[in-house]
């Protein structure tokens, strides 16, 4: 387990290191190479080999408020108006642990795998006192030990593993909690509260809410 | 049908309600049709932070990837001639990000969701504007945006998880959208 988790770490920093001045052609040898390394450390993903798009290790989802709109706009039963929509990738831990392997304190991690992750608000909300007006906008984080900044920018439609600082538009405190269950798969979702809804944010063992409210409406 | 496939809809709803009032903590479980992104300039966000792109792409499409899973897919689990999400899970969604053309029509930008109905010999494409929605199980045809046809080629190898990827053409982009033996070519004008 350990080999295969190094042999992909190894591989992952050849990729970022890698991606630098590649010619097209180049950069599809380098999208099979991953997706053998992929297909070694885990059989499951035996599917991920795909000539017109490889299926990713860390799966795309998508979460709304409220909660499972989609399936209110489908059964006809929209009682409150759509309010956010975050789409993210969901990292595995694989046998890893979480502040060894793979974050480290005070270092940027992009809430996700992949893209960057995505939050829209159809409507204006309010964090930590802030006001957000509707629109797309991305998310990440600087993980510490009891709290993690959650950061808004404005930098869409990009890849995770570079933030653009100068688009930072808020830095709001999250709060940790270790909880006595272990999430495998990064998890995000939407927990309803007094004023709005708290975005939960877990994996591993650990918990991140960040109030969000929507008195404001 | 249509009632039947409502009802199944509101019951399958009703009961997802009441399991989530009750646990309220539990974590969502891994999506069997992963969910992926595909935007046009292909790889857009790979390029953005090489600073290899344009300041905003033209279109982005957000679709679950069902798989074959031994299955016969068209005319079998994709029926002939019935709308179909055109993915998994929640209804298919393409973002313009400008002005295009599609089915001979100018779409402006903004979200809207696609939809298409396979036949032997050729697919409908359907541009729709009732976004945010699971499935096709509510598809509303007053809210048609556009149409097309496009005709179906078979591949030699079997494409396992339904892929859609644009490519790039003298007069926009092509979506590829290609699932088990077959493709289609979907073109953009821009």
């Amino acid at each position: 387990m350990k080999n295969y988790t190094n042999a992909g770490l190894l591989f992952s920093i050849f990729f970022i290191v890698s991606c630098g001045n590649k010619t097209s052609e180049q950069q599809k040898s380098e999208t099979i190479a991953v997706t053998d390394t992929v297909k070694t450390i885990n059989h499951a993903h035996n599917y991920a080999s795909n000539k017109y798009s490889a299926v990713d290790v860390s799966p795309m989802d998508m979460i709304y408020y409220p909660v499972e709109y989609y399936k209110m706009n489908v059964a006809n039963q929209i009682t409150t108006p759509l309010m956010i929509r975050i789409i993210y990738s969901r990292p595995h831990l694989n046998g890893r642990v979480l502040f060894k392997d793979v974050l480290k304190y005070d270092e940027p991690w992009r809430l996700g795998a992949n893209e960057a992750t995505e939050i829209q608000f159809f409507r204006e909300v309010t964090i930590q006192n802030k006001k957000i007006k509707p629109g797309r906008y991305i998310l990440y984080s600087i993980p510490n030990e009891k709290n993690w900044v959650i950061v808004l920018n404005s930098n869409i439609d990009t890849w995770g593993l570079r933030q653009d600082t100068s688009k930072d538009l808020f830095r709001f405190n999250a709060t940790v909690t270790i909880v006595d269950h272990h999430t495998e798969y990064f998890t995000m979702i939407f927990d309803e509260s007094k004023s709005g809804a708290d975005l939960v944010m877990a994996w591993d063992n650990f918990e991140i809410r960040l109030p969000i409210d929507f008195s404001i409406n | 049908m249509k009632k039947i496939v409502l009802s199944i809809s509101v019951l399958f709803f009703i009961n997802s309600a009441l399991t989530a009032q009750t646990e309220v903590t539990k974590l969502p479980a891994l999506d069997k049709s992963p969910m992926d992104m595909s935007y046009y300039p292909d790889n857009y966000p790979v390029l953005k932070i090489k600073d290899k792109a344009a300041d905003i792409p033209v279109i982005r499409l957000i679709y679950g990837r069902p798989q074959k899973a031994g299955r016969v897919v068209f005319g079998e689990l994709v029926e002939y001639g019935v709308v179909w999400r055109l993915g998994a899970n929640e209804a298919t969604e393409i973002e313009f990000y400008q002005t295009v053309k599609f089915g001979g029509k100018k779409i402006p930008k903004g979200r809207y969701t696609l939809y298409a109905i396979v036949e032997q010999e050729k697919w409908t494409i359907i541009l729709n504007k009732d976004t945010d929605i699971w499935g096709s199980f509510k598809y509303d045809i007053k809210k048609d945006i556009a149409r097309m046809e496009v005709p179906v080629t078979k591949t030699t190898e079997i494409t396992e998880s339904l892929s859609m990827v644009f490519d790039k053409t003298f007069s926009g982009c092509n979506l590829i959208v290609a699932w088990d033996t077959l493709k289609v070519s979907v073109p953009f004008v821009f």
